[in-house]
């Protein structure tokens, strides 16, 4: 892996990830059926000041992979089965509770889905925010309520001060995500995890929340990941783009170079089935005769050799003899700063690619 | 929140007017009606007709002859703290005095006319002389009364005699029972000298005679009686006409004691009793929930979940019988008292325990009480272990997957934080609401309780209440714990507000 | 939502039975379930005074006639008890045929009902021709073959209301049934006596001074029978070698053994725990039956119709939810008349509210899911939309928790027997730990452990049953044992 690091980056002066993700597994529970398999080996990075957008129908281990840098995957049920994720060169799935504390929040802040339910009840907006501040920076009570209000006034709520003494079913979706936000920046983390933070919110709200958190990400220089499936959204937010599948990788690239020419039948499917307005159709393109077509895993060129993007409903003829049928799928560089999830044939696993990396310019 | 407060106050109005009439309903509907109790007490009295005239004073004291909705508005109407009609007055020993009813009719006057209306004349004297005439003639009013209303009884029994004496067809038109109704009997004929009727006219003489008796007694007693021997009760607004008053439940006539004096020394103990209760379930099946919610799965969640069913399912009487029988009994161990809140001695102990100068321990009055109530505490607190912990063990398991305690957890909130101040904190109000569950279903069982260990609270009063069939005991006992226990919940009420900031008061 | 009716819901319900079945708690009581339905539908043949077959015999020996004093003393109801299960249950265990064991436990309990109904309606109208003294009806009844038409009319009747009753099958299918079971009710109503023709005493005195041979049942003691000169025996004591009963030394009597002692009356405390299996199972049923109808119903039109109509009935709900149910229970009970159908009445009409909770709550629920909204958009009657498609999806809770509601039904029960407020003339456990106190001070240990350990087994099985089922159906506590 170093001697792939220092080919690639003998050019500029090599910056470290924030956060690199590495072949992680992760498993649940299920009672008496087999384990669910949420996540089966994903790699991604993180830089500073980078957005990293994690796109990928939903269920397909998204949030499991967030959750997990935070350790806030329940367990048991849940269970990482391999991989790790490094953060200032510690592996955040082996940290200790202890450790792990004065990471979430502090140096890895998260926000969610659900703005509605999200925000304790019973507790005022001001002490949900003070909580956190007081946890991880050693200030009066005073200081922290100072901080809170500032936190209040970067992500734009108005009168910051009286607000503070409300309680979160005064507030609207929107403005309960902002608090969230404000939550989660008030500790000025050095990488923010948002989940969906839009999906539950309507457009012009939508609209402003993200250009928030570009703003603010601008400002402190954090990374961040931005977990959607709003292709939209990644287009106009994210440095670089992740495309997941049932638990695995199936494309990594910088976001004009997907969106220019997608390698992955999967992300050719994503981008098919979105109506252009200037295009005049019938009827939408489904991902599913995208993926179903065979033809679309032909011509895929790697530094080994040919390669077979991976999918896992792919016929059992079209399928190339794989190196170790217990591990098909391997992520494999088919060019500089592209990634594509394949079928480890005997060449792929022969010539491993370096894992997922790409440096912000 | 005074508004609030208001209108939940005043919704307990209904609810409590629908809890009495219900129970109103049931005991005067009841085959046997009031004062069954002493029918059968009276099995000892040598004179059935005496307990026939008793039965026939209590029904007229009662006015169980009207309508039972009339009886229950007028029931209403003393209970009331509004009050119309004339006022009321309170006499020295703090016991109400009303103004002499109207005296009921004489039966059969087709027959045998009743004597003329007429008027007594009579001057209240003033002063202490006024208080003294006053006493004299209403015990005279009652007196002449109580004759005047058994010797009705006693015309309608002749007059059943004769009618049995007559035979068919007018024997059918007797009540099962046997007894005589007057109004069914108009067109009978009361001609000749049979022995039977020669009785009937007797009767109807003997009534005549007890009537002019009552009506003269009862005329003096309502002039004196206008002439304000003592104060006047509550608060007149317009004299004798409308008032503001406490509620009266009247008399009790099984302890001839007025219904408020029973209560007022039985309710306390009953309060008392759940007092203690409610913090030791709460103390013990909360953190017990907790516990089983944080480990759950794990053994102590399964064997407390266990524990607490099993005991969830031994009866209160069950639990009362074997503590009885086994700790309090001398047959066995005999640790506790078997009965009652205090030792005989009880009123020549001191507060605290003490040891004298002998170097013998006393005990103390404290203490023996929590002597006296270990045993009916814990018959009384251990069904609610499982409710309660299991209800908190699903609140916290819900909260526990909740989105704000993931929140929390992603600022970095310590474990034991997270569990205290956001989970716990949350399930706090389930909690409060089972309160609502539980409070009544304790007021009944300590009902049990007070029994089996006769302990003489609310539990005690209402069981010798229903045995003697003393309607206003009864009433006024229901009445009681209803108001007790919607109280309490309006507390819980009010707590919920207090903790949840999402109740809005208005 | 993969579609709605019978299919699914039965699935639903197969899937929760074998949830349920696994968990052993719930599998012993449901065991102990059987057994004491067992003894509540035996118990007059297990213990009874009255022999089996009585010989009388002559001075030197000879047979001079035989009687069937026990089976003059069943009563209508004693054998219908025992026909249908008898009967009935080995065929819905053991019986195939096209109906599935649900549809042959649904016959079996219609047809017991039914055959149930005339017993009851003839020996209503046998009582109300005695009390009319009518002459003409009161010849009727005084025929020698006893009432029979009345018995034959109350037959009729009940068999053509039961016809009237719309249940799958098609008409042809179920007359012959609906036929058997009236005939079975008016055989039961006419033939069966409920008469004692023996004097217990004399047959006892009798049998010692070998003057008759009696066959007796298992235990030959009613619950009703009590000797002044055998109270408060102790357990497992043989009569001979009770002080005042020494005088039977030698003959049947004086061998028996009173098993589980004597009460404070003298009389057997074994037998009157069988007899009293009867009032529990039948209390803890009918009861909780009057409450899931009541509470079902109005709890169906508080969800359904909403509006005033939920605001109206739902102060009735907070009325009965706010008052100490035990406490108006125990005027109710003190007040009424002491019989075990008034028994069975008001603990029904007290304990409804949870079940008008449940169905409220989730009709309320249901109104607004597609199924019911895609119902109503197709134009079927509100009627229809109640009963075909929400009723069944509503009731679930609600029979879930019934389970808890019997067992509390026979608490209380045992309660109020205790107190003395239970039904006259019936065995019942309360009543038989109410005597182990008694006045004098001395506490009788069989009185309280025997009967004590018969409730609390009873109510314990019935509440691990309902957790067992709790379990496995409510979805939101099987998401937290995960
Ligand atoms: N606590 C859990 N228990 C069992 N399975 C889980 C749990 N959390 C997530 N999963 C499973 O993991 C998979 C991925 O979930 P998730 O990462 O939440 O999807 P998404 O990409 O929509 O965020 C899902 O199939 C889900 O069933
Ligand atoms: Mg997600």
């Amino acid at each position: 892996m170093a001697a792939h690091d220092t080919i690639v980056t003998t050019a500029s002066k090599p910056i470290e990830p924030l956060m690199s993700v590495e072949d992680l597994a992760v498993s649940f529970d299920n009672g008496s059926g087999p384990r669910i398999q949420a996540v089966a080996g994903v790699s991604m990075s993180v830089y500073p000041r980078q957005t990293l957008a994690v796109v990928g129908e939903s269920g397909c281990g998204k949030s499991v992979t967030a959750m997990s840098s935070m350790q806030l995957i329940p367990r048991p049920p849940g269970r990482f089965d391999a991989g790790r994720i490094m953060f200032e060169c510690r592996n955040l799935l082996e940290l200790p509770e202890r450790e792990m504390l004065k990471v979430r929040g502090g140096k890895i802040a998260m926000i969610f889905q659900e703005p509605m339910t999200s925000l304790n009840p019973v507790y005022t907006i001001g002490d949900q925010i003070m909580e956190a501040v007081l946890l991880h920076q050693a200030v009066s009570p005073d200081e922290a309520a100072r901080i809170a209000i500032k936190a209040m006034a970067d992500v734009g709520i108005r009168d910051p001060e009286s607000r503070m003494r409300a309680y979160p079913h005064q507030f609207s979706g929107g403005m309960r995500q902002r608090v969230m936000i404000a939550m989660a920046l008030a500790c000025r983390p050095d990488l923010l995890l948002a989940d969906e933070p839009t999906t539950a919110l309507d457009v012009t709200i939508q609209k402003q929340i993200l250009e928030l958190l570009r703003g603010l990400q601008h400002s402190t220089g954090m990374g961040m990941m931005l977990i959607t499936h709003n292709l939209g959204v990644v287009a106009e937010n994210a440095d670089v783009v992740c495309c997941m599948y049932a638990g695995r990788v199936v494309e990594y690239a910088p976001v004009t170079e997907l969106f220019d020419r997608p390698l992955h039948p999967y992300t050719r499917g994503l981008f098919r089935c979105i109506p252009g307005l200037s295009e005049l159709r019938n009827r939408l393109v489904t991902v599913e005769e995208v993926v179903a077509d065979p033809r679309e895993y032909q011509g895929l060129r790697s530094e080994a050799g040919p390669v077979v993007p991976w999918w896992p409903f792919m016929d059992q003829s079209q399928r190339p003899a794989l190196d170790d049928p217990s591990k098909p799928y391997a992520l494999v560089e088919v060019s500089p700063n592209r990634w594509v999830g394949c079928w480890r044939t005997p060449e792929v696993a022969r010539n491993p690619s370096r894992p997922p990396r790409i440096a912000p310019a | 929140m005074a508004t609030y407060l208001l209108r939940r106050l005043l919704l307990m109005i209904p609810t409590v007017l629908g809890i009495t009439l219900m129970v109103f309903l049931l005991v005067a509907l009841a085959p046997g009606g009031i004062g069954a109790g002493l029918a059968v007490q009276g099995g000892q009295m040598s004179d059935t007709s005496k307990v026939a005239q008793m039965q026939a004073y209590l029904e007229d004291r009662y006015g169980l002859n009207d309508n039972v909705l009339v009886q229950y508005a007028r029931w209403l109407g003393r209970v009331s703290p509004l009050k119309f009609g004339t006022t009321p007055l309170v006499a020295p020993t703090g016991d109400l005095v009303r103004e002499p009813r109207d005296l009921p009719e004489p039966v059969m006057m087709w027959a045998f006319p009743a004597p003329a209306a007429f008027l007594v004349q009579y001057t209240p004297p003033s002063g202490e002389a006024l208080v003294e005439d006053f006493k004299r003639l209403q015990r005279d009013a009652e007196g002449t009364r109580r004759t005047y209303v058994g010797s009705v009884r006693g015309m309608k029994d002749a007059l059943a005699d004769h009618v049995r004496a007559l035979g068919a067809p007018w024997i059918s038109r007797l009540e099962p029972k046997g007894g005589a109704d007057p109004e069914r009997f108009r067109d009978l004929p009361l001609e000749g000298d049979a022995p039977t009727l020669i009785k009937l006219r007797a009767a109807a003489a003997t009534m005549h005679v007890a009537w002019s008796d009552a009506e003269a007694a009862r005329q003096r007693a309502t002039i004196a009686f206008l002439a304000r021997p003592y104060p006047a009760a509550g608060f007149e607004i317009v004299p004798n006409a409308f008032s503001l008053g406490a509620p009266d439940f009247g008399v009790a006539f099984s302890r001839n004691r007025p219904v408020w004096d029973l209560i007022a020394t039985a309710l306390p103990v009953t309060i008392l009793i759940n007092f203690i209760a409610f913090p030791i379930i709460y103390l013990v099946a909360v953190p017990t929930g907790v516990l089983a919610s944080v480990r759950r799965g794990g053994a102590f969640d399964v064997i407390s979940g266990l524990m607490f069913l099993l005991l969830y399912s031994v009866p209160v009487v069950l639990t009362g019988v074997f503590a009885i029988g086994f700790l309090a009994n001398n047959q066995y161990l005999g640790w506790f008292p078997v009965s009652g809140l205090h030792d005989s001695a009880a009123a020549t102990m001191t507060f605290m325990p003490y040891t004298d100068v002998a170097g013998t321990w006393h005990r103390g009055w404290l203490l023996d009480m929590v002597w006296h109530l270990a045993l009916p505490v814990l018959c009384l607190v251990y069904a609610g272990f499982a409710v309660l912990s299991k209800q908190t063990r699903a609140a916290m398991l819900e909260n526990f997957s909740s989105d704000y305690v993931r929140t929390a957890r992603a600022k970095g909130v310590p474990s034991r934080d997270v569990i205290i101040s956001h989970v716990l904190r949350n399930s706090l109000l389930p909690l409060i609401t089972m309160f609502v569950g539980i409070f009544p279903a304790m007021l009944g069982g300590s009902v049990v309780v007070e029994r089996i260990f006769t302990i003489p609270g609310m539990g005690s009063l209402v069981i010798e209440a229903i045995n003697l069939r003393d309607r206003e005991l009864i009433l006024a006992n229901t009445f009681m714990i209803s108001s007790v226990s919607l109280l309490a919940l309006l507390l819980a009420d009010i707590l919920y507000a207090l903790c949840d900031p999402r109740v809005a008061y208005d | 939502m993969r579609g709605i009716g019978a299919q699914e819901a039965k699935g639903f319900w197969a899937d929760a039975w074998d949830r349920v079945r696994r968990r052993p708690g719930a599998m012993l009581g449901m065991a102990w379930i059987a057994v004491m339905g067992f003894f509540a539908v035996f118990a007059p043949l297990m213990a009874n005074a009255h022999p089996i077959r009585l010989e009388r015999l002559g001075p030197d020996g000879q047979v001079l006639s035989v009687e069937w004093p026990l089976f003059a003393y069943l009563s209508p109801t004693d054998w219908l008890l025992m026909i249908a299960t008898a009967f009935g249950v080995p065929w819905v265990f053991l019986g195939s045929g096209r109906l599935g064991r649900a549809g042959r436990i649904g016959v079996l309990v219609g047809l017991s009902m039914q055959a149930g109904a005339t017993i009851v309606l003839a020996a209503l109208l046998v009582w109300a021709a005695e009390g009319a003294g009518i002459e003409s009806l009161e010849r009727l009844t005084r025929l020698d073959a006893g009432p029979w038409p009345l018995v034959l009319a109350s037959a009729v009747l009940v068999a053509v209301l039961a016809m009237a009753v719309p249940i799958a099958a098609p008409l042809v299918r179920r007359i012959g049934p609906i036929l058997g079971a009236a005939a079975l009710g008016f055989a039961l109503s006419w033939l069966a006596g409920g008469q004692s023709l023996v004097n217990h005493e004399q047959v006892i005195l009798d049998e010692a001074a070998g003057k008759v041979r009696a066959t007796w049942t298992l235990i030959p003691w009613s619950s009703q029978y009590t000797r002044s000169d055998m109270v408060g025996i102790p357990p497992g004591t043989r009569v001979a070698d009770w002080e005042k009963t020494a005088s039977f030394k030698g003959t049947p009597f004086g061998e028996r053994r009173v098993l589980l002692g004597t009460d404070a009356i003298g009389g057997d405390v074994l037998g009157q725990m069988l007899w009293a299996c009867r009032l529990s199972i039948s209390i803890g049923l009918v009861s909780t039956g009057i409450s899931v109808v009541l509470g079902v119903t109005i709890g169906a039109l508080m969800g359904f119709f909403g509006g005033w109509v939920d605001l109206l009935l739902y102060r009735v709900v907070e009325i009965f939810m706010s008052v100490p149910t035990l406490f108006v229970l125990i005027v109710a009970a003190g007040v009424l008349p002491r019989n075990t159908y008034v028994m069975m009445a008001i603990i029904g009409f007290f304990s409804w509210t949870g079940a008008a909770r449940f169905t409220r709550a989730e009709f309320l629920k249901l109104r607004k899911m597609d199924f019911v909204q895609a119902a109503q958009a197709a134009g079927l009657p509100v009627r229809a939309v109640l009963f075909r498609h929400m009723l069944p999806n509503g009731i679930t809770p609600v029979l879930v928790d019934a389970s808890f509601a019997i067992a509390a039904a026979i608490t209380i029960e045992a309660t109020l027997s205790f107190l003395g407020l239970g039904p006259d003339g019936q065995a019942s456990w309360g009543k038989l730990l109410s005597s182990a106190t008694a006045a004098t001070g001395t506490f009788v240990w069989w009185l309280a452990v025997f009967p004590g350990l018969a409730i609390f087994l009873s109510v314990l099985s019935y509440n691990m049953l309902g957790e067992a089922m709790r379990d496995a159906i409510d979805p939101k506590l099987r998401k937290a044992a995960h």
